[in-house]
């Protein structure tokens, strides 16, 4: 039996739904569900409109994501990914619907978002921009503790104007795990960083994620990079959430299995709202209807 | 690696040229007019010989009458500088921060703001009359539309997504204020000084011939009187150095201030000469 890496998760849905235990508890996920322990965040997103002015942005999402779990958002440029985003981070409200953080348990500090820009403050030296907003006592040494964990220990008196791209974006990312959120909002952060850099970062942000166990959104125009990073891939065209597969590709990924290529060139189609071909191979290792998913 | 070329290096004479060659061209002004004023070709009435101006600075500050001219002429500048500058400040801070004092004042200023300062001179001796207060409000008024320009500009101008990532950063308004929005706004704030500063001292020039007892204007003047062209130019080389002196101490405040900043900061990599490196 050949069976895609959606149809899997579609098929693992259904018999969740048949399942009268499993359909049982889901019911209480309208009222408040307990906080989950552990350090994720679990969101909840219910019936969630978005429009500027005249034009629509977000229709009706409704969406749920698993504490620790790592969610990537594509899409077209425009789509409406970036705004979703800010809606989760609470920089904007949604027109309707709601958004509940943790069964509304969650607090101001557990968010913490990264910006296509590292948006660091010019004046400050790395390591103050690091400890922005920590309590004056302890900021430095857990400043000096973040930045270690991503690598610029040593750079912790310079300006940020002495700093390349990659490693502002570093600082950045620094300055939002420094105070250990639940959930990690990432809009394109990677999109002005060259090839190089941005596969390091790759694996930067999966140790951290592996490490502290938070929640994280990843907003990406990069099909690849979803396909690299989440557990879960989330495609918004027209304003809705077009399709929501599952990523079973064991960690460590690399970029060069068949299994990886496979599933992302599958993805890129849908984005690119090109219909699934069937693969075509010069010489092919297997059948072309061969196996497209690999535990 | 290919050893430097050794016939003409980069050594000590080069530096001293570079640093010296722009001031060959006042060098030899200087000489130019010494050699005028001694030949009799310049006569004194017109423009006194160099040594003269220099004897005659030497001779004010041995007397002490140098000295208190200087400190009465720059008391009435800083304290214009005070009044004018501390309220243009206040208020771009004020106008830049909140919308609705932007619409209730800002329209204002900018009317008043078109009345050239020396303008106001008639009016200035009408309510004031000649005495300290006039000159300090000449040059209040002067000093304060730079300073509030530059500051309401340089608080709108602060960078937006820095202000969103403060606050999504959980920075209450104080704390946006102090570490976001007041640094951000610096770099305008002090080339408002700069130019404040510039003006300070040309409004300076013109009020202390309103009438004065004391101060550099009543050298010059005094001194016009009795047609000592020596003291006069005295007078005008002590502007121009007080001119030059706030002007470093300005840069001085940007060099601390504006460290961070890549346009200040002379260490920048950006400002070193690049040096293409041979591959080992």
């Amino acid at each position: 039996m050949h069976v895609t890496g959606l149809e899997l998760a579609e098929l693992a849905r259904a018999w969740e739904a048949s399942d009268p235990d499993v359909a049982a508890a889901r019911v209480g996920w309208n009222a408040a569900p307990p906080p989950v322990p552990g350090p994720g965040l679990a969101l909840q997103i219910e019936g969630v409109s978005k429009s500027y002015g005249p034009r629509p942005v977000l229709r009706d999402i409704t969406l749920r994501i698993e504490p620790g779990s790592f969610v990537a958002l594509v899409g077209r440029s425009g789509c409406g990914k970036s705004t979703l985003l800010r809606l989760l981070a609470g920089l904007e409200g949604a027109d309707t619907g709601a958004i509940t953080r943790d069964g509304g348990q969650a607090q101001a500090g557990d968010v913490r978002l990264m910006f296509q820009d590292a948006r660091l403050l010019p004046w400050k030296r790395v390591i103050d921009n690091v400890a922005l907003g920590l309590p004056r006592r302890e900021a430095h040494e857990r400043a000096r503790e973040a930045l270690a964990q991503v690598g610029l220990a040593e750079r912790a008196g310079d300006w940020p104007a002495l700093l390349s791209g990659g490693q502002r974006q570093r600082v950045a990312l620094a300055r939002a795990l420094v105070h250990a959120p639940r959930l990690l909002l990432l809009d394109e952060p990677l999109g002005a960083l060259d090839a190089l850099t941005r596969i390091e970062m790759h694996a930067l942000i999966e140790s951290l994620w592996a490490r502290h166990g938070f929640t994280a959104v990843l907003v990406t125009h990069d099909v690849g990079e979803a396909v690299a990073l989440a557990d879960r891939v989330l495609l918004v065209e027209q304003h809705r959430i077009a399709f929501d597969a599952a990523v079973l590709l064991a960690r460590p990924r690399s970029r060069g299995a068949p299994a990886f290529a496979a599933f992302e060139e599958e993805v890129l189609q849908r984005v690119l709202g090109t219909p699934v071909e069937e693969p075509v191979q010069a010489v092919p290792a297997w059948p072309a209807h061969g196996l497209r998913w690999a535990v | 690696m290919p050893t430097p070329p050794a016939s003409n290096p980069p050594g000590l004479w080069r530096r001293l040229g570079g640093a010296g060659l722009p001031w060959l061209v006042p060098l030899l002004a200087l000489a130019g007019w010494e050699i005028a004023s001694r030949s009799g070709w310049l006569s004194t009435r017109v423009l006194p010989e160099p040594w003269a101006v220099l004897s005659a600075f030497w001779s004010l500050l041995r007397s002490g009458e140098l000295w208190h001219h200087v400190v009465v002429s720059s008391g009435r500048a800083l304290a214009g500088l005070a009044v004018g500058g501390g309220l243009g400040l206040l208020l771009g801070l004020f106008t830049g921060t909140f919308r609705w004092a932007e619409t209730l004042l800002d329209s204002s200023l900018q009317m008043v703001r078109n009345i050239p300062a020396l303008a106001l001179i008639p009016l200035v001796i009408l309510w004031f009359g000649i005495d300290e207060t006039a000159k300090l409000f000449l040059v209040a008024v002067g000093v304060f539309f730079p300073v509030y320009l530059n500051t309401f500009h340089g608080i709108r101008a602060v960078d937006p997504g820095l202000v969103e990532m403060a606050r999504s950063y959980g920075l209450g308004r104080w704390q946006l204020y102090r570490q976001v929005i007041l640094p951000g706004a610096l770099p305008s704030i002090l080339v408002g000084l700069r130019f404040s500063l510039g003006l300070m001292w040309v409004l300076l020039i013109v009020a202390e011939t309103l009438s004065a007892q004391a101060g550099i204007g009543y050298l010059t003047m005094n001194a016009r009187e009795f047609l000592q062209t020596d003291v006069v130019l005295v007078g005008i080389l002590l502007y121009a150095g007080l001119g030059k002196l706030a002007d470093v101490l300005a840069r001085g405040l940007e060099q601390g201030w504006l460290r961070w900043h890549p346009g200040y900061n002379p260490a920048h990599p950006a400002h070193q000469p690049h040096q293409p490196r041979a591959l080992a």
